[in-house]
C-alpha cells in the first residue's frame, strides 16, 4: 500500500492532512467554541468611546467631513456615536492589514522574556474572540513593539503626528511614514487615518489596564450595562463609583501614570517596563498613598469582575489561555513594581503556572 | 550494504541483526511513552480540560496503529519485493528519451 | 520488467511529450517575479536603515511591498518555476504528456494573472490579514480554482502509469492534493469560519503547510528526479525514499502551531507540534543521508557539474535550516528568538538558499535545452552560482546573529530604540548581502539574454551531448 497511487493520494494526501486538520485547528475551535465571537460593535467600551470622542474633539473637520456630524445629545446621539465608532473600527482593521501593521508589530503579550512587564498583561484567547481578529493579527516579527496594549498609551494627537512622520516624535525610528492617512498635515486625518488611530486605541481597550489618559480615568462597564449601549450616565456613574473617594485620581499616583504618559511621547518609541504596566484606578482610588499592593486590589471593587464588558465566561479560556496564575480580571492590577513577582513559565504550561519570587 | 538493487535473499545474520536492534530501541522507548502517558493522564484526571488534552494523543496513537497494521498487510502482500525497481527504470527511460530526442533531432 | 515497459514507449512521441516553450516561459515568468520581489525586500531592507528613497508615497509602502516581496516569492517565484518544472518531469517520468496542451496554457495565463492580481491587490491595499496568504479574498477563489485545474492536469498522467511509482510521482502526487487543500483551508477557515486563537492555530498551519506540503514536497521530488539523472546513477535508496516521504507526510502538517508559540494556544497543542517537529529532523535525516550516499563516489560531480552543485548546496542549507528548526522551535530558544530577525533568517535560509538554489540549479540544467543553445558563459553561470550561495549565506548569518542581539536586548527590557539601534549593523550587512543575491540575478538575466541572442543566431558551435530541439520546435 505504501506503493500504490491509491494510498499516497488517500492516506498522505488526505487522511494525514485530515488528521494534522483536526488535531491542530479543529481542537482548539471546538475549545473556543464556547466562547462568543464578538461583533465591532460589541467592541466598543466605554474606554474606546472616550478615545473616539476625543478624535471628535482633536480633529473636529476632519471628524465631521469624513465621519459625519453627531446628532444632538440624546440616545441617538450614543447609538450614532457606537454605530460610528464600530465601522471606525473596521476601516481602521482594514487599513492595518492592508499596510502590514502587523508584520512588524505583534499583537499579543507572552508569558517569557518579561514582556507583560514591558507591555502589560499576558494576552488570552477570549481576548481574540472578536471579528476584528479574523483572521487573527498575531503577527510573526516585532521590528516595532507590540501592539496589543497600546490603546490609550498615547493621545491621539501622538498617534496622527506619528503616524505621519514617526521621527518627529522618536528619534531614530524605522517606521515608514503614512502621510496618505492624512490631507496634508497630521491635524487632518482623512477616513483611513481616524480608522486606524480608533483602531490603536481599541487595542487593549478591553482590559482593566487600559491607562489613564489625561484626565480621564479607566472606566470599566459597570454591572448590567449593554456593551453596545453605552450611555454616558452609566459612564459617569461609573466613574463617580471608580474615583468616588477621592477626585485626586492622578495625583495618587503621579510618577507612575501621567508622568510617563506625559514626557514618554517626547523620549522613546515605546513603552517601557514601567509605563506598561500603569495599574488600574482602582487601586490608587481605595489607597490614597501612591504604591497600592496588589492585596489591596482584589477585595474592594464590586465593579471589578467584571472589568470588560466581555469575557462573561473566563472559565472555558482559562484551560487555553491560562497564561495566568488566577483570575484574570486583577491581571492588570499588578503594581509596576520592579521587583514584582513574576510569572515563570513552567514545563507544564498554563496548567501549572508557579508564582516565583 | 550501500546497494540493495535487486533482491538478494537476505541472510539470517541481518534478520537477527535487524530484529534485535529493533528490540533495542522499541523496548526502552515504549516503556518510556508508557510511563509518561500514565503520569499524564494521572495529572489530568479530574480536570475538564484534561479530555481535550488527550484528545490529540488518541489522535495520533490510533492513526499510527492504523498505519501500521496497512503497513503490515502491505508487507504480507508482498509490496515490497520490487522496492527498489523504480529507480532503476527511471534512469532507463530518461536514458531512452535522451535516445530519441537526440535521433529525432538530427533527422 | 523494465526492458519490457521500455519497449511499450516505442509508441511514444518524443517530441510532443514535453512542451518546452511552456516550461521556458514558467521559468521566464518565474524570474520576472523573482526580480519583483527582490525590488520589494530592498526596499523594505532601505527603509529599516532609514534610506528609504520612496519614503512617503503611498504606492511604495515599504509595508505593502513586504507582503508583495513574500507573495512574489511564493506564489510567482516558487510556484512557477516549481510547475514549470513538473511540465518537465511529470511526463518524462510517466512517458505521457499532461492532460491537455490546451490547458496546460490555460494554467499559465490564469496563474499569472492570480500573481499579477494579488501584487496589485495589496499594492492597492487591500491585503488579506494571513501571512503568506496575504491575497485578497476577492482573488482567493480564482486561485483555488487554477489549482484545482493543476491538479486535472497533471493527476491522470500519473495516476495511469503502470507499476510501483518512482518516488519523484509520490511527492508530486502527494502535493497536488495538500496544495490545494492547504490554500483552501489558510484563505477560507480563519477569514469567514473561525476566529481568535482558533484562527491562530489555522494560520499557523497554513504558514507551514505552504512550505511543507506545497514547496518541499515538490522540491525534493524534482531532486530525486534530476540528481540521478544528472549524476547517471540511480539514487542510493528507493526504499529510504520511501520513509522519508511518508514521514513528511505523517510529521509535518502536526507543526503548524510551532508558528505560534506561547500564543493563547492551547499550550498542549504548542507541545505536541513541538514535538512533531523534533520528529521530522529524524526525517530529513534520512532523506540527507540518502542524498549524500547517492553523490557518494561522484564527489568530483560536485564540483565540476554547475546545477549539482547548485542541488548539493541547496541540500546542506536545507539540513542546517533543518537543524536549526529543531533548535528554535523549543520554548527555550523560542523565549528568546520569536519575533527577532532569527526568523527572518531562517525564512530566507529556507525560500532562497534551499528552494531557490535548487530551482536556479535546475533551471542552469534546462535553459540551454529549452532554449536550444548552450549557456552563453560558464563563468557567467559561476558568477551568478557563487554570488547566491555566498550572499545567502552572509544574509542568513547576519540575520540569525542579530535576532540573537535583538532577542535579548528585549530581554534585558531596554528600552526599544536600544534594541533599534542594536540591530541597525545587522540591518545594514543585510542591505549588501541582498543587493549581492541581486547582483547574482542580473548575472544570470544577461547570461540567459545572451543564451537567446546567440541561439536565434543559430549559432553552429552548439552540439551539447544530447542536443537539444530548438524552442518551440
Amino acid at each position: 500500500m505504501l506503493e500504490s497511487k491509491g494510498s499516497v493520494l488517500v492516506v498522505a494526501g488526505l487522511f494525514f492532512f485530515g488528521l494534522a486538520f483536526v488535531s491542530n485547528a479543529l481542537v482548539p475551535a471546538l475549545m473556543y467554541k464556547d466562547l462568543p465571537e464578538k461583533t465591532a460593535e460589541q467592541l466598543v467600551t466605554a474606554n474606546l468611546r472616550y478615545q473616539f470622542e476625543d478624535l471628535a474633539r482633536r480633529f473636529p473637520e476632519s471628524f465631521e467631513k469624513h465621519v459625519g456630524q453627531a446628532p444632538p445629545d440624546g440616545p441617538e446621539k450614543e447609538q450614532w456615536l457606537n454605530d460610528r465608532c464600530a465601522e471606525l473600527l473596521r476601516i481602521g482593521r482594514k487599513v492595518y492589514t492592508g499596510e502590514a501593521c502587523w508584520h512588524c508589530h505583534s499583537q499579543f503579550v507572552r508569558p517569557v522574556s518579561g514582556e507583560s512587564r514591558r507591555w502589560g498583561p499576558v494576552s488570552q484567547s477570549w481576548e481574540y474572540q472578536n471579528e476584528l481578529q479574523r483572521p487573527v493579527l498575531f503577527g510573526t516579527r516585532r521590528v516595532g513593539p507590540d501592539l496589543s496594549r497600546e490603546g490609550g498609551r498615547r493621545s491621539n494627537d501622538w498617534q496622527a503626528v506619528h503616524l505621519f512622520k514617526p521621527t518627529l516624535l522618536s528619534d531614530g525610528s524605522v517606521m515608514p511614514e503614512y502621510p496618505w492617512f492624512f490631507e496634508g498635515s497630521p491635524d487632518k486625518p482623512n477616513l483611513r487615518g481616524l480608522g486606524l488611530l480608533t483602531y490603536l486605541q481599541w487595542l487593549g481597550s478591553w482590559l482593566p489596564s487600559y491607562p489613564y489618559y489625561e484626565e480621564w480615568t479607566s472606566a470599566h462597564l459597570p454591572e448590567g450595562v449593554e456593551p453596545g449601549a453605552v450611555d454616558q450616565g452609566a459612564i459617569d456613574a461609573a466613574n463617580q463609583g471608580v474615583t468616588g473617594d477621592g477626585d485626586a485620581e492622578p495625583e495618587a499616583q503621579p510618577d507612575s501614570q501621567s508622568a510617563p504618559q506625559d514626557n514618554e511621547a517626547g523620549q522613546d518609541s515605546s513603552g517601557e517596563a514601567k509605563p506598561a504596566e500603569p495599574a488600574v484606578s482602582e487601586p490608587a482610588a481605595e489607597s490614597p498613598p501612591a504604591g497600592a499592593t496588589p492585596e489591596s486590589t482584589t477585595e474592594p471593587k464590586p465593579t471589578d469582575p467584571k472589568p470588560t464588558e466581555p469575557s462573561p465566561e473566563p472559565a472555558p479560556a482559562e484551560p487555553a489561555a491560562g497564561e495566568v496564575p488566577a483570575e484574570q480580571p486583577i491581571e492588570g492590577d499588578r503594581p509596576p513594581a520592579p521587583d514584582e513577582p513574576t510569572v515563570q513559565f513552567s514545563p507544564w504550561g498554563p496548567f501549572f503556572r508557579q508564582e516565583v519570587a | 550494504m550501500n546497494q540493495t538493487t535487486s533482491a538478494p535473499p537476505r541472510n539470517r545474520r541481518a534478520r537477527v541483526m535487524t530484529a534485535v536492534f529493533a528490540l533495542v530501541i522499541l523496548i526502552p522507548s515504549m516503556l518510556g511513552f508508557i510511563a509518561k502517558f500514565i503520569e499524564f493522564i494521572a495529572v489530568f484526571r479530574g480536570q475538564g480540560e484534561g479530555s481535550f488534552a488527550v484528545t490529540p494523543m488518541v489522535n495520533y496513537l490510533l492513526a499510527t496503529t492504523g498505519f501500521f497494521c496497512l503497513f503490515g498487510w502491505a508487507l504480507l502482500h508482498g509490496m515490497f519485493r520490487e522496492i527498489e525497481a523504480p529507480k532503476q527504470r527511471m534512469l532507463e527511460t530518461e536514458e531512452w528519451l535522451v535516445r530519441q530526442e537526440a535521433a529525432s533531432d538530427s533527422m | 520488467m523494465s526492458s519490457a515497459s521500455l519497449t511499450d514507449n516505442r509508441t511514444v512521441d518524443v517530441d510532443r511529450l514535453v512542451d518546452r516553450k511552456l516550461v521556458l516561459y514558467f521559468y521566464l515568468a518565474s524570474l520576472t517575479y523573482l526580480f519583483i520581489s527582490m525590488l520589494g525586500g530592498l526596499l523594505m531592507a532601505f527603509q529599516l536603515i532609514r534610506h528609504n528613497p520612496l519614503s512617503g508615497i503611498e504606492i511604495f509602502s515599504p509595508g505593502r511591498w513586504r507582503m508583495v516581496h513574500t507573495n512574489a516569492i511564493a506564489y510567482g517565484f516558487l510556484a512557477n518555476a516549481l510547475l514549470g518544472s513538473m511540465f518537465w518531469a511529470v511526463p518524462r517520468l510517466t512517458l505521457r504528456p499532461v492532460l491537455s496542451r490546451l490547458l496546460s496554457w490555460f494554467i499559465f495565463i490564469a496563474w499569472q494573472g492570480v500573481v499579477l492580481a494579488t501584487a496589485g491587490g495589496i499594492l492597492l491595499g487591500q491585503a488579506q490579514g494571513l501571512e503568506w496568504g496575504e491575497t485578497p479574498t476577492w482573488i482567493d477563489p480564482v486561485a483555488l480554482l487554477g489549482l484545482a485545474l493543476v491538479v486535472l492536469n497533471f493527476l491522470p498522467s500519473i495516476v495511469m502509469t503502470k507499476g510501483p511509482l518512482y518516488v519523484t510521482l509520490w511527492y508530486f502526487m502527494a502535493a497536488l492534493v495538500w496544495t490545494f487543500l492547504t490554500y483552501a483551508m489558510g484563505n477560507f477557515m480563519p477569514e469567514y469560519f473561525v476566529s481568535g486563537s482558533a484562527a491562530g492555530a489555522v494560520g499557523g498551519l497554513f504558514i507551514h503547510d505552504l512550505v511543507g506540503l506545497f514547496v518541499t514536497p515538490i522540491g525534493w521530488g524534482l531532486m530525486y528526479y534530476f540528481v540521478p539523472i544528472l549524476l547517471k546513477k540511480p539514487i542510493w535508496s528507493h526504499g529510504l525514499s520511501l520513509v522519508g516521504f511518508w514521514g513528511l507526510a505523517f510529521f509535518y502538517p502536526l507543526q503548524g502551531i510551532h508558528h505560534f508559540l506561547y500564543t493563547p494556544i492551547p499550550m498542549f497543542l504548542q507541545y505536541g507540534a513541538v514535538i512533531s517537529t523534533i520528529a521530522v529532523e529524524l526525517v530529513v535525516a534520512s532523506v540527507i543521508i540518502n542524498f549524500f550516499g547517492t553523490l557518494r563516489g561522484s564527489g568530483s560531480a560536485f564540483i565540476t557539474n554547475l546545477p549539482i552543485r547548485w542541488f548539493y548546496t541547496g541540500m546542506i542549507f536545507y539540513f542546517l535550516t533543518c537543524l536549526q528548526c529543531a533548535f528554535q522551535t523549543t520554548l527555550t530558544f523560542q523565549a528568546i528568538i520569536h519575533f527577532t530577525d532569527w526568523v527572518v533568517g531562517h525564512a530566507h535560509l529556507v525560500m532562497f538558499g534551499v528552494f531557490g538554489l535548487w530551482i536556479q540549479g535546475i533551471m542552469t540544467y534546462l535553459m540551454p535545452r529549452l532554449i536550444g543553445h548552450e549557456w552563453y558563459s560558464r563563468r557567467l553561470c559561476e558568477w551568478h552560482f557563487w554570488l547566491s550561495a555566498i550572499s545567502l549565506a552572509a544574509m542568513a548569518t547576519d540575520l540569525i546573529a542579530g535576532g540573537l542581539v535583538q532577542g535579548h536586548v528585549w530581554r534585558a527590557l531596554l528600552p526599544w530604540d536600544v534594541s533599534i539601534e542594536a540591530s541597525m549593523p545587522f540591518w545594514v550587512v543585510r542591505v549588501f548581502t541582498g543587493l549581492g543575491m541581486f547582483a547574482g540575478q542580473i548575472v544570470f538575466y544577461v547570461n540567459i539574454y545572451r543564451t537567446f541572442q546567440l541561439a536565434q543566431q543559430g549559432a553552429p558551435e552548439a552540439a551539447p551531448a544530447a542536443r537539444p530541439a530548438l524552442v518551440g520546435a
